[in-house]
């Protein structure tokens, strides 16, 4: 898929663009604080009307624009597709300050004209983005790794998405309860409403990422394999929060570290371990006022020989395996969707090591869009640069490179 | 505010800007329309917002908002009071009420269970619609809380205390709108609606 033209107004430090988008790689050239990132961050709010810089949406619109009577930004995209000729995508983010007790958010999605709800938005476009920051995603924290596994799966996976939000919406309800529970204000069978549709939804975010992680090692295994000249060999690990209880049915295969990846676990199965495992920490969750185990607790490690890369890895291997986790949910997606999905790389090039560098490039030739952005532009050779259109960024303007 | 503002003026701005969904410049127009407007109308609205406090009450029964206790609808013999829909607000009530195909009568509960909010079981009027079922010849109750989280889980929380009472304990119905379009229904929606389907 690709993207044929975008609009922005009053985003970030662009008052206002219209660029029709080359096919094949652009590379985006340009100092500091012109505007490349803000490209990449528009893109992928298209997509998942989500920022991958900022929690705060309103960040997003202009601060020029925040004295105007109603300050919005707009993001609009004509997408392309293998299935759909052509999409328009409209984004209007408002601060309504109209309403006195100040500014209010409000987001407005619009698929060819018709007004939507966000969720609608997913899975017409599908992005791989690929930040510095992801380069540390081996050491970083657990919450950074969970997030790897849901913001991919949350982009093709409907069922994944829609029991996300509802986890996300029952864990604090849930919370506030045991705490309210502790505090002699409720009773603890009122927690079983809210148990069950939290088993429910938890099932299925623990089967659909082990899924998703059993579908992409042997790509992540043979990218590592690649990378290390087959000298070391990369394993996913999931650790749910939770171990089996030995009144389980014995289906389960659980290995002294994780979940075994190579079964298939069914959400089915799953939830009543979990229903289990709540029942069973009742008391301690009650004094705590935390919900101990579930989906929002589950660990990934990555193992290389055998040995954990994020406590005993070397900074490079950890980069190597996390290189070969981001190749590795590119083939996923693109498998999963049938064609390339779009490709953002945030200044990562730069990043890498000239082989690793080399081979990523390799790697992603023949993608049908892949957007890049460098304050250098002598870390790629002439001839990749000669198969790539080059643009400059100066002050939120788009102008082609001179030679 | 400036000292300019006569303080009258000043309390009623601000008395206005307490209401939901007015701010601070929509308060200060209300205030000063009601200034130059004839006094039958400031009147008006006085000797209403009095009585809107003194002359209601909540029905003992429902706990519907009501002038006479019981309310009308808990007097008016006619109604079939073995059959009970208990809903959240006073509003959902003028909803069923509106459709003209409801019979029975009503149980309002005055809100969700909402534990971030926190609002318990015990905030709402679940008691009371216990101690009715109890003593009243209730034959079924039908739940029509919101169809979202926390209507969800006041649901499931008065079934479980009505159970013992023996009564028939149904919910309303989910699914599709009226005149909608099935291709743009979302896939929720669609799926409850499958697995509430009903003989045609």
């Amino acid at each position: 898929m690709h993207i044929e033209h975008l609009s922005l107004t009053n985003f970030r430090n662009y008052a206002r663009l219209e660029w029709t988008l080359p096919k094949g790689t652009t590379v985006i050239h340009g100092a500091n604080a012109q505007g490349k990132t803000s490209l990449l961050e528009a893109i992928y709010y298209l997509a998942t009307s989500r920022s991958p810089y900022t929690t705060s949406d309103r960040q997003l619109i202009h601060w020029r624009a925040e004295t105007d009577p109603i300050p919005y930004a707009r993001l609009a995209a004509e997408v392309c597709t293998r299935h759909r000729p052509l999409d328009r995508i409209d984004m209007t983010l408002m601060l309504d300050t109209t309403n006195g007790d100040g500014a209010r958010f409000k987001k407005v999605v619009k698929i060819n004209g018709a007004e939507k709800r966000v969720m609608d938005l997913v899975g017409l476009v599908n992005v791989v983005l690929f930040l510095p920051r992801d380069l540390t995603l081996v050491e970083g924290s657990p919450s950074d790794r969970r997030g790897f596994m849901n913001d991919t799966l949350a982009q093709v996976d409907q069922d994944y998405l829609d029991a996300l939000s509802t986890y996300d919406k029952i864990l604090p309800q849930r919370n506030a309860l045991l705490r309210r529970i502790s505090d002699n204000l409720a009773a603890p069978h009122e927690l079983d409403y809210w148990d069950s549709q939290l088993v429910k939804a938890g099932a299925v975010l623990i089967a659909g990422r082990q899924r998703f992680l059993r579908e992409l090692e042997a790509d992540a295994q043979k990218a590592h394999h690649d990378l290390t000249g087959k000298r070391e060999t990369l394993t996913l690990d999931y650790q749910p929060s939770f171990t089996p209880t030995a009144g389980g049915d014995g289906q389960l295969s659980f290995n002294t570290t994780g979940l075994d990846l190579h079964r298939e676990l069914s959400a089915e199965q799953i939830a009543p371990q979990f229903a289990e495992q709540l029942e069973a920490e009742k008391g301690e969750a009650i004094k705590r006022g935390v919900t101990l185990s579930g989906p929002h607790r589950d660990e990934l490690r990555l193992h290389i020989n055998g040995r954990d890369a994020g406590l005993y890895g070397s900074r490079g291997q950890a980069r190597t395996a996390v290189m070969a986790l981001k190749l590795a949910e590119l083939s996923w997606m693109k498998q999963r969707i049938g064609e390339w999905p779009l490709l953002l790389l945030d200044e990562v090039i730069a990043e890498l090591d000239a082989s690793r560098r080399a081979y990523l490039l390799d790697r992603l030739d023949g993608a049908t869009q892949t957007l890049m952005t460098t304050t250098e532009l002598d870390i790629f050779t002439t001839s990749f640069l000669e198969r790539a259109a080059v643009l400059r960024i100066v002050d939120g303007q788009i102008a082609a490179e001179t030679p | 505010m400036s000292k300019a503002i006569p303080e009258p003026v000043i309390r009623l701005t601000e008395a206005f800007a307490r209401l939901p969904g007015i701010g601070p410049k929509t308060a200060a127009r209300l205030t000063y329309f009601l200034l130059r407007a004839p006094d039958e109308i400031s009147q008006s609205l006085a000797d209403a917002l009095h009585d809107l406090k003194t002359e209601t009450k909540f029905c003992s029964v429902c706990f519907n908002i009501t002038v006479s206790d019981p309310c009308e609808i808990c007097a008016d013999a006619k109604r079939d009071g073995r059959v009970i829909a208990v809903v959240e607000e006073p509003l959902d009530v003028l909803a069923i009420e509106r459709t003209g195909a409801y019979s029975g009568k009503y149980h309002v509960l005055h809100g969700a269970i909402s534990p971030v909010n926190n609002i318990g079981p015990d905030d709402l009027r679940i008691r009371e619609l216990v101690e009715r079922v109890g003593q009243q010849d209730v034959l079924e109750v039908i739940i029509a809380t919101n169809p979202g989280m926390e209507g969800d889980a006041t649901a499931m929380y008065i079934k479980r205390e009505l159970e013992p009472k023996g009564v028939k304990i149904q919910r309303l119905a989910r699914g599709l709108p009226v005149g909608g379009d099935l291709e743009y229904v979302d896939s929720v929606t669609l799926t409850r609606a499958l697995q509430g389907r009903s003989e045609f």
